[in-house]
């Protein structure tokens, strides 16, 4: 009798275990013990050899220590669940990559700027996101670079080759990947933008800067001759954003399966009601848009590289717009001898400029 | 000369002289009447009802600008430029854009740019504001005068109250274009981006005049 009673106290306590249980998201500060690394999206809008940059990347991921999924396990699990969309995940593909493969984060990573020519450009931005019930950004992070960005006297720094570029440009991402696994740091922090990629015009009202809120980043509205450019500018709000403590940035897979379920098709920018909607679904306290009119990268060594956006931040409080800036520079502004200073690539210029807008959104 | 034909041609003189200063006491004054039509004319480029109340309007929304220019986006950058400021100017909220697009499909607006008095009211309504604002970009881009190139900028604006449909001020301005400096050193004159900041700002400062 008295093994009966054991036996089945024993078996509540299981029960309870995993009865009722209910994933929490990750804590930020908790490493992550396996990765699945997603197929990489193309942002460039060009030809860009994914597969073996993916191969690269992973390499560059196993050498650090990091454990990955292996390949064809997570080529299975995205043809059972009719994965086309690799740039962002949603609760459904989170809670099933975690039961079905025990991955703890998905690595996601876009190409924006690739190029092999005689000097050789690459832009890119990854992002860690957790598994499980309540998919979060962990880690994000990007790399803008051309060969010819330190050439040195007599231009010996200059890297014409392509591989070698690809290599430390890769190399920098693992590098902070690990750093991030390895708990050494949660977030980038706030970079330090120049005086010279600070917003023409803006307007400020009412946005504390103490408090934390969560922020949903629309997609930004593509009025340039470049493709895919507002999904870009997302991916560096996303990055800038994440680096400061003041905001809990929504995983944009979240906000994109949001806008496909509520059938939100923007005209020109986020109106107030769909940013009720997204306030309502996504429980955020901030939805962030804007407009794209220029972003122009230049091929080879010859040209300047020119970002041109709007943002307007909308606050879920009084649903009034808090912030609206206006934000332009061509690479070679403020530069006047040889080049010095000189910014040779649209991404490296975008997220200085995107940072500068988030020191000014805390700024109290 | 002392004859005749002298006499004549001395008469003829003197009445000559007279009638010239006749015709300098006429014409004289009207020259002045003109010059001051004239100056008064440079006042003219920007209207403003007295009898509206501006500290009324709390809540604007800025329309799709119209866009008579070779560059495509012009009227996307300049209407951008244009909320911005005037949002920063602290005095009134601007509608985002977003909103006003969709006050403009609700309202079934056929001609954003181009709205009337109904059509502003239908809007007024919908979008909780006191006034529209519309624009015409009338020049964008680079000019050229032999050699010598520089951008210019130009655009006028109107505010139309949403009660009535009422145009309650209107301005335009015009800034950059080709001067003395470029012509004789050449420089391609102001980056757009600056004259068109310089030519917005020239408008706002005319609203709250």
């Amino acid at each position: 009798m008295p093994g009966v009673l054991l036996s089945g106290l024993a078996l509540c306590f299981c029960l309870a275990a995993c009865g009722g249980f209910r994933q929490q998201p990750a804590p930020r500060g908790a490493p992550v013990a396996s990765i699945a690394v997603f197929p990489l999206e193309n942002l460039s809008g060009s030809a860009v050899p994914l597969k073996s940059i993916k191969t690269s990347l992973s390499e560059e991921l196993r050498q650090r220590g990091l454990h990955l999924l292996e390949e064809d396990t997570l080529e299975r699990f995205m043809a059972k669940h009719r994965v086309r969309y690799t740039a962002g995940i949603d609760e459904e593909i989170a809670h099933a990559l975690k039961e079905e493969t025990g991955v703890e984060g998905a690595l996601l990573t876009s190409i924006e700027l690739y190029s092999e020519g005689v000097v050789p450009k690459i832009a890119l931005t990854s992002r860690l996101v957790s598994t499980g019930d309540a998919p979060t950004i962990l880690w994000v992070d990007g790399v803008g670079m051309a060969g010819d960005d330190h050439p040195g006297i007599l231009n010996l720094g200059l890297i014409n080759d392509s591989r070698v570029f690809l290599r430390k440009a890769l190399g920098m991402i693992g590098e902070s990947l690990a750093s991030r696994m390895a708990r050494k740091e949660g977030r980038r922090g706030t970079a330090k933008a120049e005086r010279k990629f600070r917003p023409r015009i803006a307007y400020r009202s009412d946005l504390e800067g103490e408090q934390k809120y969560t922020v949903a980043v629309a997609p930004f509205f593509n009025k340039s001759d470049r493709k895919n450019a507002g999904d870009v500018l997302v991916l560096q709000f996303v990055r800038a954003l994440h680096g400061l403590g003041n905001f809990e940035v929504i995983e944009p897979g979240l906000v994109r399966k949001a806008f496909l379920n509520m059938r939100i098709i923007m005209d020109e920018g986020v109106s107030l009601e769909d940013a009720q909607a997204l306030f309502a679904v996504l429980g955020a306290d901030l939805v962030l848009g804007g407009e794209v009119l220029d972003y122009q990268d230049y091929q080879g060594p010859v040209g300047v590289a020119k970002v041109n956006f709007t943002v307007q931040l909308i606050e879920r409080k009084n649903r009034m717009v808090v912030w609206s800036s206006e934000s332009y520079n061509q690479g070679d502004d403020g530069v006047f001898f040889f080049d010095w200073g000189k910014v040779n690539t649209a991404h490296a210029m975008a997220i200085q400029m995107a940072d500068s807008i988030g020191g000014m959104l805390v700024k109290r | 000369m002392i004859d005749n034909d002298g006499k004549a041609i001395i008469k003829c003189s003197v009445a000559s002289i007279v009638h010239n200063m006749r015709m300098v006491h006429i014409v004289l004054p009207l020259l002045l009447v003109l010059l001051s039509l004239t100056a008064c004319g440079t006042h003219g480029e920007t209207f403003r009802d007295d009898k509206m109340d501006f500290g009324a309007i709390q809540t604007v929304a800025v329309m799709p600008f119209v866009n008579l220019t070779r560059e495509s986006t012009a009227a996307d950058r300049v209407r951008d430029v244009f909320i911005n400021r005037l949002l920063a100017t602290g005095a009134l909220y601007v509608l985002p854009v977003g909103e006003v697009a969709r006050g403009v499909t609700r309202g079934e607006v056929t001609m954003p740019g181009v709205p009337s008095p109904e059509d502003i009211v239908k809007l007024g309504g919908i979008l909780k504001a006191q006034a529209v604002i519309t624009g015409t970009v009338r020049e964008y881009g680079e000019i050229r005068s032999g050699s010598a190139m520089a951008n210019v900028i130009s655009l006028s604006a109107q505010m139309v109250e949403t009660e009535s449909g009422r145009v309650v001020w209107s301005a335009s301005s015009t800034k950059g274009g080709i001067t003395t400096t470029d012509r004789l050193f050449g420089g391609g004159g102001q980056p757009m981006n600056k004259i068109t900041e310089k030519a917005v700002d020239e408008l706002i400062t005319k609203l709250f005049k």
